[in-house]
């Protein structure tokens, strides 16, 4: 599968357009969305090959989405692969939740684009 | 006052033995020397005068038979002693009488031991204190037990032999799902939970306790979240085999989750800026790669390697918080010395680098696997690095190096620097020290060793260090050679969960991923 479209949740500008930035430069399409709902809505319209998904989101929680996305009886994504990307320290009942659903758990603060870019290509094999 | 306290005083059972003892050696050795009084009168009246020779053959022989009165009669009451003190122990009254041991050869040849182990058993079977006397029913029962229970917030919940729930009252946290199947809703975040407990129990014991801290019955955030102490009583055989208590410790705990989520906000708004700085001056370091001269890209270094030490010391923050509230986890599975290192090598060869030290790493190919967090050990592996380069001089030289002992890889940062005199050493693993002269003189947070100590203890390893005051400092740590554990390891059913997530292509910073 080569990896083409990506969707960004990120509430933090400056970290939005960073990886905005680099992603596309990278030659990925990409979609940001700012807040919880905006986000989901996005994930649900279109089939996306990777999300990159945040935990503390305005309007709705990171694990929120990744629980309607992933969580219920059916995936409404089978195509896409999830990063969760965060910052905070989650209990680790709640990181265990997210884990179970996504396909990699990173923190933000211990990443660089580059590395995040390598971390998709990785998916892609 | 005083005949009272006579009176319990002469009910104490371990007053009996010494008594005993001491009026059995009296009589028995006063009936001897009468009896040797009489020889010796029969024989002066019959015999008169007799030579010197003689007097000494009677003086040896009074000596030997009241010694051998004294020896056989001490042999004979042994019994007797080894019997009460036995009796002393199970009643619980404290004495400074060892109690006897049943293995002991003695009790095995003199045929004793039956009747001491009836002793044993009997107290642990048939309960003789009078508390327990009325074991058969309740010491009082005026009220519908069960229906009462419900007035109560400690939940209270009884297992039969098959695990299933036989009894449960309002409090307890029970769930129920679909079938109307009944489980107790409590989340382990530590080993054992309680059902792996009674499984080990059923193999080994008839009767052993337990008690849980801290345990949660939902997850964070959830409503109706409420923290028990968790207390577990088990007794093969029985009605209600497993009886567990549950006291409500909300009100105590919460706070302290309180104070927890304020140091994850923090962290969390502090890594927000580190994540752009890291972010930015990797992409800028690349992007103007051609047109910096050297002297600016040594400042780009700086700032690299500036800002992954902030998020070093974000992450030591975090790590100390979790730690001192018990939340520290770690994921043992197979590792290498060198798969630790390698997560980063990158960082600190530029750190080195940037602050003109010299730093090798020479790690043996044929070293043995560990058991270890990759992780929190590259952590810890930082850490040190950090400090060696921190108290060492520019242009000084920092060696890594490994090698085996017993049943431990230990692996030791050695720097050729101010070092430390022997009372400072007794403090450094504590929270906030920091030794005498780097207060001055070196920043730090005084808690990047505190939590390696932590961290190489939960991995099962130790920590320690040598150092020569002005000649350099080597911390080691060790950590269990891999074979040595696996079979604990595998056992283990949180370290299965996580072998398993870790073969499936799971991705994590913590891997080949990190910064």
């Amino acid at each position: 599968m080569a990896i083409k479209s990506i969707l960004v949740i990120e509430d933090d500008r400056f970290i939005g357009e960073m990886y905005v930035r680099s992603l596309k430069k990278a030659g990925y399409d990409v979609d940001w969305m700012v807040d919880g709902n905006d986000g989901l809505i996005a994930a649900r319209n279109k089939p996306y090959d990777v999300i990159l998904l945040d935990v503390m989101l305005p309007e709705r929680r990171g694990s929120e989405i990744l629980q309607i996305l992933r969580g219920g009886a059916e995936d409404l994504i089978p195509a896409t692969k999830v990063i969760v990307l965060t910052n905070f320290d989650q209990t680790e009942e709640a990181r265990l939740a997210m884990e179970r659903h996504a396909d990699g758990y990173l923190i933000k603060a211990e990443i660089t684009p580059k590395k995040l870019i390598s971390v998709i290509q990785k998916l892609d094999q | 006052m005083a005949v009272k306290s006579k009176a319990a005083e002469s009910e104490q059972l371990h007053l009996f033995w010494p008594r005993h003892r001491r009026m059995t050696l009296l009589r028995a050795m006063t009936v001897q020397s009468f009896i040797i009084a009489l020889v010796i009168g029969v024989i002066v009246v019959l015999y008169p005068n007799p030579p010197i020779g003689a007097w000494i053959v009677i003086s040896i022989l009074t000596v030997m038979a009241l010694l051998g009165t004294w020896v056989v009669t001490l042999m004979a009451m042994r019994p007797v002693k080894d019997l009460s003190s036995a009796l002393v122990h199970v009643s619980g009254e404290l004495s400074a009488q060892v109690p006897p041991n049943l293995n002991d050869s003695y009790y095995v040849h003199t045929r004793l031991r039956p009747l001491l182990k009836l002793v044993y058993d009997m107290a642990t079977n048939q309960p003789g204190s009078p508390a327990e006397e009325n074991n058969e029913g309740a010491v009082v029962t005026n009220v519908d037990v069960a229906g009462q229970l419900n007035h109560t917030a400690t939940g209270l919940i009884m297992l039969d032999a098959s695990g299933e729930i036989v009894f449960a009252n309002k409090s307890a946290p029970i769930l129920i799902d679909g079938n109307g199947k009944k489980s107790i809703e409590l989340i382990f975040d530590v080993d054992p939970s309680i059902s792996q407990w009674l499984a080990e129990r059923d193999e080994h014991d008839i009767h052993a306790e337990k008690t849980w801290r801290r345990i949660a019955n939902k997850l964070t955030g959830e409503p109706d979240r409420r923290l028990f102490d968790v207390y577990v009583s088990y007794e093969k055989g029985s009605e209600a085999e497993t009886i567990i208590t549950l006291f409500d410790r909300t009100n105590d705990y919460q706070p302290e989750d309180d104070d927890l989520d304020f140091i994850a906000f923090a962290a969390h708004e502090l890594r927000g800026p580190i994540t752009v700085i890291r972010g930015y001056l990797d992409t800028l370091n690349d992007e103007l790669a051609d047109i910096t001269d050297p002297d600016q890209k040594e400042l780009f270094q700086r700032l690299i390697v500036s800002a992954n030490r902030l998020s070093g010391y974000v992450n030591n923050i975090l790590n100390a918080s979790r730690f001192d509230r018990r939340h520290l986890k770690v994921h043992l599975e197979e590792q290498t010395v060198q798969n630790i290192y390698d997560t980063i090598a990158d960082d600190m060869q530029m750190r080195a680098t940037a602050q003109q030290r010299l730093l090798s790493v020479s790690l043996p190919d044929g070293l043995p696997t560990v058991a270890a967090d990759l992780n929190s050990m590259s952590e810890v592996l930082a850490n040190l690095i950090d400090n060696a380069i921190k108290y060492s001089n520019d242009g000084g030289s920092i060696e890594v190096t490994a090698g085996v002992n017993a049943d431990f890889v230990e692996v030791s940062v050695t720097d050729h620097g101010i070092g430390m005199p022997a009372n400072v050493i007794s403090n450094l693993f504590h929270k906030f020290y920091r030794s005498h002269r780097s207060r001055e003189t070196v920043a730090g947070t005084g808690i990047g060793l505190y939590i390696s100590k932590a961290i190489v203890e939960s991995n099962g390893g130790k920590i320690s260090v040598r150092s020569v005051e002005g000649h350099g400092s080597t911390f080691t740590f060790s950590l269990p050679i891999y074979s040595t554990v696996a079979d604990k390891l595998k056992t283990g059913v949180n370290n299965q969960d996580f072998i398993e997530r870790s073969s499936s292509g799971w991705i994590k910073n913590h891997g080949a991923f990190r910064g």
